[in-house]
């Protein structure tokens, strides 16, 4: 049944250009990360490590929860356009399955982005002429754990967009999420919040700073998360007049 | 114009708009006032934030005002969209004007929330004690340097959000031109980048900068300077608002509801 569904969500994002903004957004950064990383090489002596912060610092506070809550609005909307929720919740499926699929769209279009990210990375560590081994397995393991925190954003914006029946707010809501996981990464409560998991796992603040506290707490918070607001999504699909 | 005027208010009721646009901005001034200013370590800041404040701010508005003004136009777009609402308007007025009162009631909303910004962060720097006088002049020259890249892409997203029924597209266009914006102020020499992007006017138009500060010394040896700005900035956002609203109210004329 969710392979049914995730095949009907393909469906209706299909000849969407919206997927276009993931490809396009990372390499904004990219271009102009590596060139302030040049520009600022006396300072910023981590190599790789360096480049890494220049290049997703402000992806992961601002521009990636923006894109994440965009995307959100964009689904939940094509379901509040033309009454599409009463088609949507009249199929013989779990309330809990409809939401999930959707979460599962958003994830891959997250996990898309984060590849991206990450070869951009690397090409242009590489284009610059940067020594020393590649960080593949670090890239990797950022670009995986920046998707897992992302997906938990993704669930919260999917919520929120399908209680605010307005496209633009909930983008609002996501950039002031945004902001606030910064503030708790500060508060070096980063590992806690749902916003700023992203950020947290990526490690766009510090690079080695997830490497030394372990994996393992990082991975059971995100899919705590992800479970309660997956269960929060489908009592919502279930109990409310949509 | 009037009456369209007072439609447009009507339908902002109970909308939240002006709300949602405080709540951007309110976040924006939380951001742009965190710090310490009573610890040890304030020392500088309390001698030099008036200065310090037009030198930081720039970058802290070219993130917020530009997201504030891309969910402000597509809050009051969107209202047409999707109750396809376009078409009854289109046969009571002319398209044109419904363009311009849109248009307008945006601006004015925005620039309000700018000034409101504004005064907040004037009224913070007294209460925080900062040293002498608020420099006016320097303030009100500030007060112009965000109200205009502010316009100029209020004229931008407006025009995206009334083309658009997917408000996506144009949030988009807005997020993107946001990230180069912002980034554009981190490469001082790349004027032209800021000059040429109007996400970039912002930093473009910045008139105080740091000096002396070096990673050794940090702000031991630190101060604040008139900087040149660019004249080509001025005309940029000149030629930006014009092309925007002409190019935008033209295909809006022309598109088909």
């Amino acid at each position: 049944m969710l392979f049914k569904l995730l095949k009907a969500e393909r469906m209706k994002l299909r000849r969407s250009p919206v997927w276009t903004a993931f490809i396009l957004m990372p390499i904004v950064p990219a271009v102009l990360g590596t060139v302030n990383y040049l520009g600022n090489s006396e300072i910023l002596t981590s190599e790789w490590y360096s480049l890494w912060t220049q290049h997703t610092l402000f992806t992961c506070y601002f521009f990636l929860p923006i894109m994440i809550g965009i995307y959100c609005s964009y689904i939940m909307r094509l379901e509040q356009n033309n009454r599409n929720w009463n088609k949507t919740l009249t199929m013989p499926s779990p309330k809990w399955m409809v939401f999930t699929s959707k979460l599962i769209i958003t994830a891959f279009m997250i996990l898309i982005s984060e590849i991206w990210i990450g070869a951009l990375f690397i090409i242009s560590g590489r284009l610059i002429g940067m020594g020393g081994a590649l960080p593949l397995r670090e890239t990797a393991v950022w670009c995986l754990f920046g998707t897992l925190g992302g997906t938990v954003m993704a669930a919260a914006q999917l919520v929120i967009s399908m209680l605010v029946k307005s496209f633009a707010l909930p983008v609002g809501l996501a950039f002031a999420g945004g902001i606030s996981g910064l503030v708790f990464l500060v508060k070096d409560l980063g590992h806690i919040w749902p916003y700023s998991l992203m950020a947290y796992g990526m490690n766009s603040n510090s690079p080695q700073q997830m490497m030394e506290s372990g994996y393992v707490p990082f991975i059971i918070i995100c899919i705590v998360y992800i479970a309660l607001f997956t269960a929060a999504g489908g009592i919502i699909l279930s109990k409310k007049e949509m | 114009m009037i009456r369209l005027l007072k439609c447009e208010l009507i339908k902002m009721r109970r909308r939240y708009v002006f709300l949602s646009l405080l709540a951007v901005t309110a976040a924006g001034l939380v951001f742009s006032l965190y710090g310490d200013y009573s610890g040890p370590g304030s020392g500088f800041t309390i001698k030099n934030g008036w200065l310090l404040f037009l030198y930081q701010l720039p970058l802290v508005n070219g993130i917020f005002f530009p997201i504030a003004a891309a969910v402000t136009a597509s809050r009051l777009a969107d209202a047409e969209h999707k109750g396809s609402a376009f078409k009854q308007l289109f046969a009571a007025e002319k398209r044109g004007r419904i363009y311009d009162a849109k248009l307008i009631t945006g601006l004015v909303t925005m620039l309000l929330s700018v000034l409101i910004y504004w005064v907040v962060i004037l009224v913070f720097g007294i209460a925080v004690g900062f040293e002498g006088e608020p420099p006016m002049g320097l303030y009100l020259r500030y007060l112009a340097c965000i109200a205009a890249p502010t316009a100029v892409i209020y004229f931008f997203q407006h025009g995206l959000s009334m083309l658009f029924k997917n408000q996506a597209a144009s949030f988009f266009a807005g997020v993107i031109g946001t990230f180069a914006g912002v980034f554009s102020m981190f490469l001082p020499q790349f004027p032209a980048l800021r000059n040429s992007l109007p996400w970039g006017l912002y930093g473009a138009m910045q008139f105080i900068g740091l000096f002396g500060w070096t990673q050794e010394t940090r702000y031991e040896f630190a101060y604040f300077e008139m900087m040149h700005t660019e004249p080509a900035a001025y005309a940029a956002a000149a030629v930006y608002a014009a092309v925007f609203y002409a190019l935008g109210k033209y295909m809006f004329c022309r598109k088909e509801i």
